[in-house]
């Protein structure tokens, strides 16, 4: 069984669950494939028979790269918009937005809701800054700089820039562009102060919100051998475990334990690195844009990417009660449980649902297309 | 929005170019094959070495309660963590399938570790590792041993191969080439391909000297653990090597296979010698778990046929074939160790491949250290991690009787 739904010309950046509603989406999108035009603001809600329905919709300015429902209310909804604004919608009025946060310099790419203290919100831009912002106030309450290129180009050198030195691959030229973008920040579901970030140049950047000289955190660590990385999620049963992906192909989950500050010699190695429990190489046939784990079980998680698939994986490093050393490289299928091809297009945003049946999944992209569907369906 | 296409257009590009296969020495995979510990024994000579009233049990015996002195303390105190020890071995019966067995159980490894005996000629201590590594890497085991041990002074003058063939082998053309003595294979290479009584004389006296020098500067220190003999004595230093040997001196040696004409001496071929080696594999992910050291990663092997009767081209072949599969070339490589079976076959692998002297054996090959020959695969693997540096890239290699040659592709850490 498998819904569906048109955004008719719009393409899907985003998609998520309403905290509240278990009927209730809602889908970030732009038209002309978020280049560039307005963007879209659906809320869509799945009636008795199953039909996805029209609740509302908000047009915007300029395209919408990413939402997130308010967890304290259940009509609110944040939108991440092309402009470097971040605009809040309430479902029940029309057209205009309750709230505007305009800090941003260049595309807000994502947004995040704080699942703890549910008071506030992250943002993150092209303009390699993250924000942390409360809907009571137009000014963000904390400005974020991940390592930025110009800090890191010692250690791109270093690093970087050796990624090739056997090889017959010609990678070298879009290693560093939109070296300083952050395509996605969150916070943690276990522990209200901290954010992750991943950007273009590969890193991602822990933050505590706590801690004061936030310019030289030195949190981050090459994500994905060099290649932008384009998302990230934490694990929600894990507190240390993250998940990310990006131009590689391939999702790696990281156990945070090991990041060490290491201020004092910044040229050398950045930090030492998490530890990678676990590879899924080539995942994908093309870059993977958003991975999510699941809120049902510790060891599963979703992908999307430009390769028009979205898919389910286990994750063997992990058994549901301990580490096991394992990695996915052992299973003959890598550990794929399902591949959703309906899509015609890049699949972009994918979202799991809280609500029933444990499996449901809901997708879309820029076929303009939004999905229902079940991972553990045939 | 030319920018935000040229976004999309770089994630795309990107992964299309990322696709093809390559090999990043400081990129670290969870699901890497990694070496936790690789060691051997001094190779002692053969017949009137220090091994020389030994068995291969009690070698390997000894080999491993050192071995296992040096593992870290998580896995020292629980060695069922090893879940399978293979062990290369060409001249016992049965590849001493029962007598390295027992003596794992008597260097104290648990009887819950599986043991398998294994042997692929000359390459039999590199076919473990390939063995152990594959296992790993289906996730069979996650923490296995390789092991070589050979004496060549109990064993090689009591087997036969000839003996147990049959008549419709000796009268079938292609079959009983692979019966052709190993010096006379050598020989054929020596003529087919003009390579010189000199050059094989120079090139044998160059591993005497680098042998020697190695050993003078203790730079196989790292590598050698100490063989407690039944009348205490305790060897850690190769026998093989003698200072002062040159091309000259080797010059007057006669021709060991073909009388007159030939070209292979007892100088210029390889040892005979005893020895043992181990190396210890597990996954990156597994290490990480238990927080072991890892010195080095295994990247992958391959065996290719080649004729029987110059079966010393071997690594000339194989070296380009594993090569291919891990996308490296040559150049690429910074150490070789290729097995010194004879010189001329060395030579011309060395010269065929176009490798750069000076990168081969940098410390000597088996004319002057000796090749005991199950143990040999492992004993290289022991000896290039300590020769390369860190995300400098090693390749071992040797042929094999019968035509064929292997090799291997490391990366120290």
């Amino acid at each position: 069984m498998i819904l569906q739904y048109n955004i008719g010309g719009n393409s899907g950046y985003s998609i998520q669950y309403s905290p509240f509603f278990d009927n209730r989406l809602a889908v970030a999108s732009g038209s002309n494939y978020g280049l560039v035009g307005n963007g879209k603001l659906f809320i869509l809600d799945i009636d008795e028979r199953g039909k996805i329905k029209e609740n509302n919709i908000f047009i915007t300015q300029d395209c919408l790269f990413d939402l997130s429902w308010n967890e304290l209310h259940e009509n609110q909804v944040l939108v991440a918009q092309g402009d470097g604004s971040l605009r809040l919608f309430d479902t029940t009025l029309q057209k205009y937005p309750i709230g505007i946060f305009k800090e941003h310099k260049k595309e807000v790419l994502s947004c995040n809701w704080n699942l703890i203290t549910k008071g506030t919100f992250v943002s993150s831009s092209w303009d390699g800054a993250v924000k942390m912002w409360s809907p009571l106030r137009e000014q963000s309450l904390l400005t974020l700089l991940p390592k930025s290129s110009e800090q890191s180009s010692k250690i791109n050198h270093n690093q970087i820039a050796k990624i090739p030195p056997h090889v017959n691959n010609n990678q070298s030229t879009p290693i560093l562009q939109n070296k300083d973008c952050v395509y996605q920040a969150q916070f943690s579901p276990h522990d209200n102060n901290l954010i992750a970030c991943c950007s273009g140049n590969s890193y991602i950047t822990l933050f505590d919100t706590r801690e004061q000289n936030n310019r030289f955190n030195n949190n981050s660590f090459i994500a994905h051998s060099g290649l932008e990385t384009l998302t990230l999620d934490f694990n929600k049963y894990r507190p240390t475990v993250l998940a990310s992906s990006g131009a590689d192909n391939s999702i790696k989950i990281w156990d945070m334990r090991m990041i060490r500050n290491n201020n004092s010699n910044n040229t050398v190695m950045p930090t030492s690195n998490p530890i990678c429990m676990n590879e899924i190489r080539k995942a994908h046939d093309l870059a993977v844009r958003r991975v999510v784990w699941s809120p049902h079980q510790s060891n599963l998680l979703l992908s999307t990417s430009y390769d028009m698939t979205s898919k389910v994986w286990k994750d063997f490093s992990f058994d549901g009660s301990k580490i096991t050393g394992k990695t996915n490289s052992i299973d003959p299928g890598s550990g794929l449980i399902k591949t959703f091809h309906h899509h015609t297009e890049f699949v972009f945003g994918a979202d799991w649902s809280l609500w029933g049946q444990p499996g449901f999944i809901a997708t879309t992209g820029w076929d303009s297309k939004v999905y229902i569907w079940n991972c553990f369906y045939p | 929005m030319s920018e935000r296409l040229q976004s999309v257009s770089n994630h795309l590009q990107a992964s299309i170019s990322n696709s093809v296969g390559f090999v990043c020495p400081t990129k670290k995979n969870p699901d890497d094959v990694v070496i936790i510990q690789a060691k051997r024994s001094a190779i002692a000579k053969g017949f009137k070495g220090s091994f020389k009233d030994l068995n291969t049990d009690y070698l390997l015996q000894q080999f491993l309660i050192e071995f296992l002195k040096t593992l870290p303390d998580n896995l020292k105190s629980n060695p069922r963590l090893i879940e399978e020890i293979v062990c290369g071995n060409v001249l016992n019966y049965g590849a001493g399938a029962t007598e390295h067995r027992s003596a794992c159980l008597a260097a104290g490894i648990p009887y819950t570790t599986a043991f398998m005996a294994l042997n692929r000629q000359c390459s039999s201590g590199l076919t473990a590792v390939n063995d152990i590594a594959n296992k790993i890497k289906t996730g069979q085991i996650e923490i296995g041993l390789a092991l070589g041990v050979e004496s060549m002074t109990k064993n090689y003058a009591s087997v036969n191969p000839l003996g147990r063939i049959s008549e419709e082998m000796k009268i079938n053309k292609e079959a009983r080439k692979c019966l052709i003595p190993m010096g006379i294979t050598n020989e054929n290479i020596a003529q087919q391909f003009g390579i010189s009584r000199k050059e094989q004389d120079e090139f044998a006296a160059n591993s005497y000297k680098k042998a020697s020098n190695a050993i003078k500067n203790g730079l196989f220190k790292n590598e050698i653990l100490p063989i407690k003999t039944p009348d205490g004595k305790i060897v850690t230093i190769d026998e093989g090597p003698r200072e002062g040997v040159t091309a000259d001196s080797l010059g007057n040696l006669k021709p060991a296979f073909i009388k007159d004409k030939g070209s292979t001496t007892a100088g210029n071929a390889s040892q005979v010698s005893d020895g043992v080696a181990g190396v210890l594999l597990t996954r990156r992910s597994v290490a990480e778990k238990f927080g072991f050291p890892v010195i080095g990663r295994y990247l992958a092997f391959q065996a290719v046929g080649v004729p029987p009767e110059v079966m010393g081209v071997g690594p000339a072949y194989a070296i380009p074939r594993v090569l291919k599969d891990v996308g490296l070339t040559i150049d690429n490589i910074d150490v070789f160790e290729i097995n010194e079976a004879f010189a001329a076959q060395a030579l011309y692998c060395i010269n065929k491949l176009g490798i750069k002297r000076e990168k081969v054996n940098p410390k000597g090959g088996a004319i002057a250290l000796g090749h005991p020959l199950g143990c040999t695969g492992a004993r290289q693997v022991a000896t290039i991690m300590n020769e390369l540096k860190t995300n400098q890239i090693g390749v071992v290699s040797m042929c094999i009787g019968t035509g064929m040659g292997a090799a291997a592709v490391f990366i120290k850490e």
